[in-house]
């Protein structure tokens, strides 16, 4: 399924947070949303994810307005891993999954063996199948973390999006989770923080810079000294790994010109 | 604990076994009061209404037992059962442990309704104390709403306009009050705001049944959209649930329900913020299983309140919102304690 | 008129006063009184007095001294009749609580008080000892504080059963304070021999008679108001050989209609009044409640109609309880409970 914005523009305090940005996520492919703090990208993601109503421009899952989709139908159809959602409830691990299956239930469809096992594939998936009964908040932050994105996948969606999923964990997990999430297929759409992540899992990049998009394609096409230079304000050396994907090596930063304040 | 398979054959006896319950406390509500009837007395007293038992009794005996205790035990297990119904609910909805029917200002216009109509005489007697109360409950509620519209959507706006329309119908109370209340008749408002079973009769049960049952059904079917609220607003849209329609529909559910019963029996304190939390530490957090729960619990506590509240000094009755919110209090001081993650509000 | 000649007028008068009932000796000025537990001191009987309170000012009334009532406040119901006529005469400050400024503007030399809760410690309208830096004394109703404690309980709480005494008493002080001892006398007398013929009416009363005094209701459903053992309806019953079903010390208890159906009290006293705070203020109501009721109406009192109106100002502790006294002897002996 492919997921698409055009013209997307959304303003807080008469201030451009997202400007004009057409993107396509195309079907079953992984698509790395990067850009430094405060470009826009959680406002891009709450906009596709039907979160926010645009202020300009409209969604569309493949050719159907998302606006138009009733909350059920497109959470069947698209799922969404936030950032650090949290609860003072008292429930388990398991619960916190089984939360997945609503779009799919209703006061007609009861839950079945069915629901039963696409939550023990999902909890089995993020590698959480042994702490099922631990309750919620005596798991560490990437336990949580692990359970929001298997949440996600109980939901069956066709569109993954994950608002900088690999937050919380440690480095085998950020890179078991993306593995995971690349591995299951699907349309996925993934802000990400570190941007040799995005040049190790994803198909295409996306960059965003105040609120615009200032680059998309392929890691190899859009990661280049250059852009690092001038979106994230680092320097960087591009090297070639052995998948021919790109590799980003930084370097230290030097003080800071004059004219250009730190942030 | 509600997995979401449990069987359907455990649901009802679970069902049943909570319906006894409830069935036997009535029984105790209509056995105990401020005076002695003998138990057998009354088992034949409702054995006489329900299914013409022909047990010769004596009439007054009889009436107090149908007719006084009967029917204010089974209106406060509504109200209890509303109010807790109500209570679960809200703190669901609005993500915030403290929340309780009367948040959304609800008990602070019943009192400036009751206290319009019985000090200042609005209504030129054709508006009675509950019906002022009820007037005044939904004015006030109308009010925070359109307050929580125009802030803004957030949960945040919807209590702070809670707080504002409470604090803004409490001073308009305070100002009636101290303007022209006599003390009688300030006694006799804040008797009837403690909340009050004593004047209670069937005609209140025809109401208070019917507007608990509807008010829990409405909630019910919410369950598990209720569930996927636990992890924030966003989770529960994300989780395809449509939320401002939701939060419409459910608060002002739990509004007309609290607004009903505060203008039957005044308002009760505790029964909506402690009820939901005892019953989470019984049957978990599932809706499907704390709304009946919290339900049930409410009732029982509401009609053991009432119990308390009639013979716990001999020959006075105390106010039940007393009561309530003396056993209430400490109840909710233990749960606190017991619980081991404080917060509801998410740690963001 | 300077001092020396009007207080010898007034001592003339004293003497010719005296001299016709023969009864009760000429006050002697300056007059100290104890009241409520202060000390009042009075070099002449009054001329103006703010009378505070409807018993009290009856009382000024029934002693001649209508025109010595600058103002009054306080009413619960119309004046005692035959009082009508110089009760229009006289300024009525407020029909409920009069400001202080009201009361002082008629520049009193006395102010009498039927309640504490207007003028007392915590009075409402002022304390004493606001009037008494105005040079103003203040006379107190002796059954609103002797045996009384106003600080407790919403209605004030006794601590000892109300008398008809503590109204002879208020009588008797007010006669003295305005040096019309004689005329109290006589109104004491009056009202001790109607008592005692109300209770000789009912000599006769069958064992085990007992009533409830229901005043009224805060909701009309509700528990209501009854009278308790230590108010005015308590004094009433027990001089009648009455039994009160209700047991409570507190004047104005609220029991619940289950207790009072199943005391199965022989008579119920119904209150009459001109409020209308509460619908069951509204005699009518209360009937129609006893009547209509599932319960109540099943009450042998009530299937026999053996249900009496009453002035509410009989039953609270004033002059006119005498009136509650003669009206519960008069329903007793009409329900065929006296031979």
């Amino acid at each position: 399924m492919r997921l698409s914005a055009a013209n997307l523009t959304w303003r807080a305090a008469g201030r451009a947070i997202v400007e004009d940005v057409s993107l396509e996520v195309r079907s079953g492919e992984f698509l790395a949303l990067v850009g430094p703090n405060g470009s826009g990208k959680s406002t891009l993601i709450a906009m596709l994810a039907g979160l926010k109503r645009p202020h300009g421009g409209a969604v569309a899952l493949d050719d159907r307005p998302l606006a138009a989709l009733p909350r059920r139908e497109a959470a069947r159809l698209l799922a969404l891993v936030e950032q650090q959602a949290e609860t003072g409830e008292r429930l388990t691990a398991r619960q916190a999954v089984e939360l997945g299956r609503t779009p799919h239930l209703g006061a007609l469809v009861p839950w079945s063996g069915r629901d039963e096992a696409i939550v023990r594939e999902a909890l089995e998936a993020v590698d959480m199948a042994l702490l099922t009964d631990r309750m919620w908040h005596s798991l560490s932050g990437g336990e949580r973390q692990r359970l929001h994105i298997a949440r996600a996948l109980a939901q069956e969606p066709k569109v993954l999006i994950l608002d900088e999923p690999t937050n919380h964990l440690d480095v085998e997990h950020q890179l078991g989770l993306l593995a995971l999430v690349r591995r299951r297929g699907g349309t996925v759409l993934a802000a990400l923080h570190d941007l040799n992540h995005a040049a190790m899992f994803a198909d295409r990049i996306a960059v965003m810079q105040a609120g615009r998009l200032v680059a998309l394609g392929t890691p190899a096409d859009v990661l280049t000294p250059d852009l690092v230079a001038a979106v994230f304000k680092v320097r960087a050396s591009i090297e070639t790994g052995p998948d021919h994907r790109p590799f980003i090596r930084y370097a230290p930063p030097a003080p800071a010109p004059a004219e250009t304040p730190a942030w | 604990m509600s997995r979401p398979g449990l069987p359907a054959a455990r649901v009802l006896g679970l069902a049943a076994a909570a319906l006894v319950l409830l069935l036997a406390a009535l029984v105790f509500g209509a056995a105990v009061g401020e005076t002695r009837i003998p138990f057998d007395t009354v088992a034949k007293a409702v054995a006489n209404r329900l299914w013409a038992g022909g047990h010769a009794l004596d009439p007054i005996d009889e009436g107090i037992v149908w007719n006084y205790r009967l029917s204010r035990a089974v209106v406060a297990s509504a109200c209890g059962a509303a109010l807790a119904v109500s209570g679960a609910v809200l703190q669901s909805l609005l993500r915030n442990p403290l929340a309780d029917p009367y948040l959304l200002g609800i008990s602070a216009g019943a009192s400036s309704g009751a206290v319009a109509v019985a000090i200042l005489g609005l209504g030129g007697g054709l508006l009675s104390l509950p019906l002022g109360a009820l007037t005044g409950a939904l004015l006030a509620f109308g009010l925070v709403s359109g307050l929580a519209v125009l802030a803004g959507r957030g949960l945040a706006a919807i209590i702070l306009a809670g707080v504002a329309g409470s604090q803004l119908f409490n001073a308009l109370t305070a100002f009636v009050v101290t303007k022209s209340a006599t003390a009688d008749q300030a006694r006799g408002i804040m008797f009837w705001l403690l909340g009050n079973l004593s004047g209670v009769r069937w005609p209140d049960a025809g109401l208070a049944v019917p507007v608990a049952l509807v008010g829990l059904a409405v909630c019910l079917v919410h369950a598990r959209t209720l569930d996927a609220f636990a992890f924030g607003t966003a989770s529960a849209a994300a989780l395809g649930i449509p939320v401002r329609r939701v939060r419409a529909v459910l608060i002002g559910a739990t509004a007309l329900m609290t607004a009903v019963m505060v203008s039957i029996v005044g308002s009760i304190g505790f029964v909506g913020l402690v009820i939901p939390h005892a019953a989470r530490l019984v049957v978990g957090v599932r809706h499907g299983a704390l709304l009946p729960a919290s339900a049930l619990i409410g009732a029982l506590f509401m009609i053991a309140a009432d119990v308390l509240s009639r013979t716990l000094l001999p020959g006075q009755v105390l106010p039940i919102g007393v009561m309530t919110a003396l056993v209430g209090a400490p109840a909710f001081a233990l749960i606190l304690i017991h619980r081991p993650v404080v917060g509801g509000m998410g740690a963001r | 008129m300077t001092l020396p000649r009007r207080a010898s007028l007034l001592g003339l008068l004293a003497v010719v006063l005296a001299a016709g009932s023969a009864v009760a000796a000429p006050t002697q000025y300056p007059l100290s009184l104890e009241n409520c537990g202060r000390t009042l001191t009075f070099a002449k009987a009054p001329e103006r007095a703010v009378s505070i309170g409807q018993s009290t000012t009856e009382i000024l009334y029934l002693l001649g001294l209508a025109d010595k009532v600058a103002g009054t406040a306080v009413w619960v119901g119309p004046v005692l009749p035959g009082y009508e006529e110089a009760n229009a005469k006289v300024k009525r400050l407020a029909d409920n609580d009069p400001s202080f400024e009201s009361v002082v503007a008629e520049r009193p030399d006395l102010v009498t008080t039927q309640f504490e809760w207007q003028v007392g410690p915590q009075g409402v309208v002022a304390t004493p000892e606001q009037f008494a830096e105005l040079g103003i004394p203040v006379y107190t109703s002796p059954a609103d504080c002797e045996n009384k404690n106003n600080a407790v309980g919403s209605d004030g709480t006794r601590t000892a059963k109300f008398t008809m005494d503590l109204v002879y008493t208020e009588i008797t002080d007010l006669a003295r304070i305005f040096d019309v001892a004689d005329r109290g006398a006589e109104l004491v007398a009056d009202l001790k021999a109607r008592e005692a013929a109300a209770k000789a009416r009912i000599a006769g009363l069958r064992p085990g008679t007992s009533a409830v005094f229901w005043f009224s209701s805060a909701e009309l459903d509700i528990d209501p108001y009854v009278a308790g053992q230590s108010g005015a309806p308590g004094t009433i019953m027990s001089l009648l050989g009455v039994r009160n079903v209700i047991d409570s010390q507190e004047e104005w208890p609220t029991v619940g209609w289950e207790t009072i159906a199943r005391a199965n009290p022989t008579v119920i006293v119904v209150g009459r009044m001109d409020r209308r705070r509460y619908p069951a203020d509204d005699v009518s109501v209360k009937l129609d409640f006893l009547k209509t009721d599932p319960v109540t109406s099943l009450m042998p009192a009530v299937r026999q109609g053996r249900i009496v109106e009453m002035d509410a100002q009989a039953m609270n502790p004033t002059i006119r309880t005498v009136e509650g006294i003669e009206g519960l002897a008069d329903a007793l002996q009409k329900a065929g409970l006296a031979q």
